[in-house]
């Protein structure tokens, strides 16, 4: 079957089966320091590469690839390949903070071993999601992803660990059965997975009615948002610091991309429930802002601020859809740039909150009174990874803002603004807390540990990859247009 | 394929998966659990799906169980065990508003379901009811239970009510597209339950370290 | 000819100091000196020959694409310098005090980081050329100065770190939507392309007025205008070359500017008249000056006096733009200037007495004069500038902002002008009287609060000379006004392009 699809699939099944090999060596011959983990990483970028030279070439690539009687099909553009860079930076800056981390954070407690391949799991799974063009396809990439994900969260052993994990693994299951039955209404009434082909057949109705309805709820429930929230902070809590990134970085995203996806192909028109998904986005923005300024863990404060961040995604489903072309179009950047953005911040803040956690040894934010005396690095990553989550210049954070005001604007959807204002103060409330207690001077000082510089690095380099991101933003953004990304 | 074993079937089904759902002691729900799968596999050979039934029996029957019973600490050769997990009651104690509170949501996935279904084109059989009914006692067993356990064996319910509505609605017309989805959500199914299970065998030796741990320090105070 | 290096390395000659001065540990303190006073000069320089080369009738732009038709767009134009010398001459003034006056204190590091990266925002904000880039810089100012404004970290400090972010990161918000608004109007505005805004025709008149006032308010937060000014006097915990440098140039100039751009180069004066804005400024202005003044007179410790007085003075800016006509225009600008020189070397001053003497209420002063001769002669120089008194910069002001009201023919503004000097005449003149005829600890009456000897002069040179220089400057930029590269010289300059069509 391969032959047929020509040698440029070579670099698809690349980019999908190197994280798995290379997760499944390192289990193997686990690393204990972080170049040899870059330097293998490099192999599946160069694949990315090699992917990347294909479509920029070529235009937008379909692959049919047929087993048997059925047909899956995989597809890549200038989103695909967005995606997936950031998947691999992501997936590459969290893996080489962990050596140091498993060193000399966690010791020889827990299953260790399990990282590296449940990450490489994990990778490929988000990959299949990006790449995906059928319903199965994305079904398989969700299970796997949500599995791998689970199995992620439940590393570190302990009571807590376990009994948050378990509370996932419940919803995660539960959401994807909605999603299958979905599924499930949509095959039954037209015969068809392939989305270019559902976008064609698929007609207004109730079974399209109860089959989105479903669908998005399994998926929502997945990407944390709003009324579904409530299962993110506690999983995050006792998590593992580069697992958190991952979690919060991406495996919330991929069940966004996969909705935000599904809605643009089935009900590209159906603008007041679009309106509605908005207004639950608008809640999540402040309730999380709340829910993150009240928090009295350092975890929990990045935890909740994620729920608050995915709100401005969600405004992204109203500003997308049933609206005019022109809003469409600048909502679309603005939503994939809010993606990328949130992304490398988040990583690069939960790697940040690991370093202080490990360096002061005080997991409550009151812990890190004084912090900013001896002005630690992470203290400085932190901060400059929240400038992108509050949406301050020059971070990607404000550029996508400033786009998703601009289209909120444009389509006249006022309370999205005031939403949008709500959230950056809420953010910069929360955020500020922490800051403003790493500059009490009359603290206790406090005993530090000095923090391994791989792992300095890595948040670092997330950081200002979110911050510089918001003044190069033009070069992703010609990405998704070059090789029709497209709405 | 004549309605009435249909019909038959679906109410096996149903009956066994209510038995799995309700009963009290732990151990018999499980073992309820595995004759209703193999009453799926049954059911799947009817339709004319033979490698969904011997799927169905290999993972649903036989490797779903080994890992629920290995959840209960229950081996072969040691017949049933008299700890804790063997009978048990929920902690929280379920009042009206919290029961409805949770019970709504299914309802009113059910009522879409049905409503959906009932504006498809093609006529329904008896496994379709029944597979609606597998679904509507699952949800009613996830919303109201709180044992572990028990949610993983609800979901499983659940999880195969839509494997039959899938096969009914297309199996006819795209087998590889149906098979395709419900081999996945089979192995999902089962990697499910198997991760749920390895969980609560390991949280329950915690909870019975942790308690020794207390009664010891206890003891060291007094 | 365009040469797009020369802005970038005066933003950057402040930018990079930042990563440098973090890497170096905390007790490197005489390489910290160096690259912050090296880096001072060269933006000195730097900005001298910019000013040099637009005399020349070159012309500075470096830009790139953000996002669809949003700009990074950096471009030199005489008002943008005015404030870019302003704020290099007095950020090496600055530093050098700086140095002096945190010496042997903690977190040395931490304060002059985030002091360069202010210094940076500053120039970014002088020499933005659109608002898009404008926004940006103003944003990194509040993000930049937090630090420093809780650099003590005592909850004093720590309170009024919040008020101020409450502040400024609202105004800063009510501002970037304003933009936003002005850019899905428009598309992307550069300073100075005027007719943009006028050629809309009056259909649109109703909605630039309330863009024109969703942005005043944003930028009315940081320019202090009343009643938006509550963060200021608060803010006053800072250390006092924070103090300096936040009331002369940073944060209040800064939003005094941005009404400066936007008024001229964004809407441009004659639509802003047009719309009739002109005369809420003008009421906004006057209303302020007097609030200010009055808060001022009732308060008995200096720095909040300064602080008052300098809400009442940054307001002279407004007044003079809200004059249409020339002579209100240069008033406006030329007192951009003028108050930074003068207002810096107050808070020097007073920095001084506080570090040296232990002085912090007005009362304690009494001759002081005497056992600081050069600070009070400094001090005594800025109090007469900000009255108004020949020779002194603040003269030259007011003397504009009296020819424009005539010229705008509103005459009331100059009975404000008058009420204005009176009281400060009110505030200031008691100091005067008791630094340097009441008798004092240097008499032998009573003790100083909490005397040091820190250095070989009065106080240490670190503190002193920067003063000193200052006060040199206010009075030569008043002697000297009629000459070239003056202030009123380039506020001339710049006015001549603006009502020249």
């Amino acid at each position: 079957m391969i032959e047929r699809l020509g040698g440029d699939f070579g670099a698809v099944l690349l980019v999908l089966g190197l994280p798995v090999l290379l997760g499944g060596l390192a289990a193997c011959w686990p690393p204990r320091r972080s170049w040899p983990i870059v330097s293998f990483s490099l192999l599946p970028l160069l694949a990315l590469a090699w992917l990347a030279h294909l479509v920029l070439a070529q235009g937008g690539q379909t692959w049919h690839i047929e087993l048997g009687s059925l047909t899956l099909q995989w597809r890549a553009n200038g989103l695909t390949l967005l995606l997936l860079l950031l998947t691999q930076v992501i997936t590459l800056s969290s893996a080489a903070y962990a050596p140091a981390y498993l060193l000399e954070e966690i010791g020889e407690e827990g299953k260790q071993l399990w990282l590296w391949p449940l990450q490489g799991v994990l990778t490929t799974s988000l990959s299949l999601i990006w790449l995906a063009g059928d319903l199965l396809t994305l079904y398989i990439g969700l299970e796997l992803m949500g599995l791998a994900a689970v199995g992620l969260m439940l590393l570190p052993g302990r009571v807590d660990a376990l009994a948050a994990g378990m509370r996932y693994l419940l919803l995660a299951l539960v959401g994807s059965l909605a999603f299958l039955l979905g599924v499930a209404l949509l095959l039954g009434a037209w015969g068809r997975l392939d989305l270019t082909g559902l976008a064609l057949a698929a007609e207004p109705g109730m079974v399209l009615w109860v089959a989105v309805a479903l669908l998005s709820a399994g998926l929502l429930l997945k990407a944390a948002a709003f009324p579904l929230h409530a299962w993110l902070a506690p999983v995050h809590a006792s998590a593992w610091t580069p697992v958190s990134a991952l979690h919060a970085s991406l495996v919330v995203k991929g069940s966004f991309f996969i909705a935000l996806q599904l809605w643009l192909v089935l009900v590209p028109e159906a603008r007041v429930a679009a309106w509605l998904v908005g207004g639950l986005g608008a809640a999540a923005v402040v309730w999380g802002g709340l829910l993150a300024w009240r928090a009295a863990k350092l975890k929990d404060v990045v935890a909740w601020s994620t729920v608050s961040q995915l709100g401005y995604l969600l405004l992204g489903f109203s500003l997308l859809i049933g609206t005019t072309p022109q809003v469409a179009e600048v909502a679309w950047e603005g939503t994939w740039l809010q993606l990328a953005a949130h992304s490398l911040a988040k990583a690069g803040m939960f790697l940040a909150t690991g370093n202080l956690i490990y360096s002061t040894g005080e997991s409550h934010v009151s812990g890190l009174a004084g912090a900013s005396r001896r002005m630690p690095l992470s203290l400085l990553s932190f901060g400059i990874a929240a400038i992108s989550l509050i949406g301050l210049p020059p971070s990607a954070g404000f550029t996508a803002k400033w786009l998703l005001l601009h289209a909120s604007l444009e389509a006249g959807y006022w309370l999205w603004m005031a939403a949008l204002a709500l959230g950056t103060l809420l953010s910069a409330a929360y955020i500020f807390r922490v800051f403003r207690y790493s500059f009490v001077e009359d603290a206790e000082p406090l005993d530090y540990r000095g923090v391994p510089w791989s792992m300095e690095l890595c948040a670092l380099m997330l950081a200002l990859a979110s911050l510089l991101l918001g003044l190069v933003a033009e070069w992703p953004l010609m990405l998704l247009r070059a090789a029709g990304g497209g709405a | 394929m004549p309605p009435l074993l249909d019909a038959l079937l679906a109410l096996i089904m149903v009956a066994l998966a209510a038995l799995a759902l309700l009963d009290r002691q732990l151990v018999r729900a499980c073992a309820w659990f595995v004759v209703f799968a193999v009453s799926v596999a049954l059911t799947w050979w009817s339709m004319g799906f033979a490698w969904l039934a011997l799927l169905e029996l290999l993972l649903g029957a036989l490797l779903t169980g080994a890992f629920l019973f290995h959840a209960l600490d229950v081996k072969p050769w040691a017949g049933v065990p008299q700890g804790r997990l063997a009978r048990w009651r929920d902690p929280v104690p379920l009042t009206w508003r919290r029961g409805l509170l949770r019970l709504l949501p299914a309802l009113a996935v059910l009522a879409m379901l049905g409503m959906a279904l009932a504006n498809l084109a093609d006529a329904p059989g008896p496994l379709r009811a029944g597979g609606l009914g597998l679904i509507g006692l699952g949800l009613w067993a996830f919303a109201l239970h709180r044992h572990l356990l028990r949610r993983l064996l609800a979901f499983n319910v659940i999880g195969t009510g839509i494997f039959l509505i899938l096969m009914g609605l297309v199996g006819e017309r795209h087998p590889a597209a149906g098979h395709g989805l419900v081999v996945t959500g089979l192995l999902v199914a089962l990697l499910g339950t198997a991760l749920g299970a390895l969980l609560i065998r390991r949280l329950s030796a915690l909870e019975v370290r942790s308690a020794h741990g207390a009664a010891g320090a206890e003891r060291g105070g007094a | 000819m365009s040469q797009a290096w020369l802005p970038l390395a005066t933003l950057a000659t402040s930018l990079l100091v930042v990563p440098l001065i973090f890497a170096l540990p905390e007790r490197a303190w005489r390489a910290r000196t160096a690259l912050n006073l090296g880096a001072a000069m060269i933006k000195v320089v730097l900005v001298a020959l910019m000013v040099w080369g637009l005399y020349q009738g070159e012309s500075y732009r470096f830009s790139f694409t953000v996002v669809r038709d949003v700009t990074f767009l950096l471009q030199v134009d005489a008002l943008g310098l005015m404030f870019a010398g302003l704020s290099s001459l007095l950020w090496l003034a600055t530093t050098v005090y700086a140095i002096g006056y945190l010496e042997d204190s903690p977190n040395r590091k931490r304060f002059f980081g985030f002091f360069s990266l202010c210094v940076a925002s500053t120039v970014g904000i002088a020499l933005a050329g659109n608002l898009f880039t404008f926004l940006l810089f103003y944003e990194l100012l509040t993000l930049s100065t937090y630090p420093l404004v809780v650099h003590r970290g005592h909850t004093k400090a720590l309170n009024a770190g919040a008020i101020y972010l409450r502040y400024t990161l609202t105004g800063g918000l009510v501002l970037l939507l304003g933009v936003v608004a002005l850019h899905v109007m428009v598309g992307d505005v550069s300073f100075g392309e005027r007719e943009m805004l006028a050629d809309l025709g009056p259909e649109a008149h109703g909605l630039l007025t309330v863009l024109f006032l969703i942005m005043l308010l944003g930028l009315g937060v940081k320019a202090a205008l009343v009643p938006l000014h509550g963060w200021l006097p608060r803010a006053m915990v800072a250390p006092a070359p924070v103090s300096a440098l936040l009331h002369a140039v940073a944060v209040v100039k800064a939003g005094a500017f941005g009404i400066v751009r936007l008024v001229y180069d964004v809407y441009g004066i004659g639509l802003t008249y047009q719309l009739g804005l002109l005369t809420l400024l003008a009421v906004i202005a006057t209303v302020t000056i007097l609030y200010g003044s009055m808060r001022a007179l009732a308060q008995h410790e200096l720095k909040p006096r300064l602080a008052f007085s300098t809400v009442s003075q940054v307001s002279y800016i407004v007044l003079g733009i809200s004059l249409f006509g020339p002579f209100g225009t240069i008033a406006g600008l030329v007192h951009l200037m003028h108050q930074g020189l003068m207002k810096v070397t107050l808070f020097y001053c007073a920095g001084n007495y506080a570090e040296e003497l232990g002085v912090h209420r007005i009362d304690q002063l009494n001759g002081a004069g005497r056992r600081m001769p050069l600070t009070s002669i400094a001090f005594t120089v800025g109090a007469l500038g900000m009255i108004g008194l020949p020779p002194v910069a603040g003269f030259i002001s007011k003397w504009y902002l009296g020819m424009g009201a005539v010229q705008a023919n509103m005459p009331w503004v100059i009975l404000v002008l008058v009420a204005s000097s009176l009281l400060n005449a009110a505030y200031f003149l008691p100091i005067l009287y008791r630094l340097w005829f009441r008798p004092g600890p240097a008499h032998g009456i009573g003790e100083w609060p909490e005397e040091r000897h820190l250095g070989r002069f009065e106080t240490s040179g670190w503190l002193l000379w920067p003063a000193v220089a200052t006060a040199l400057f206010s009075i030569m930029a008043g002697l000297l006004a009629g000459l070239p590269f003056s202030p009123l010289d380039l506020a001339t300059f710049v006015t001549a392009e603006e009502y020249t069509p």
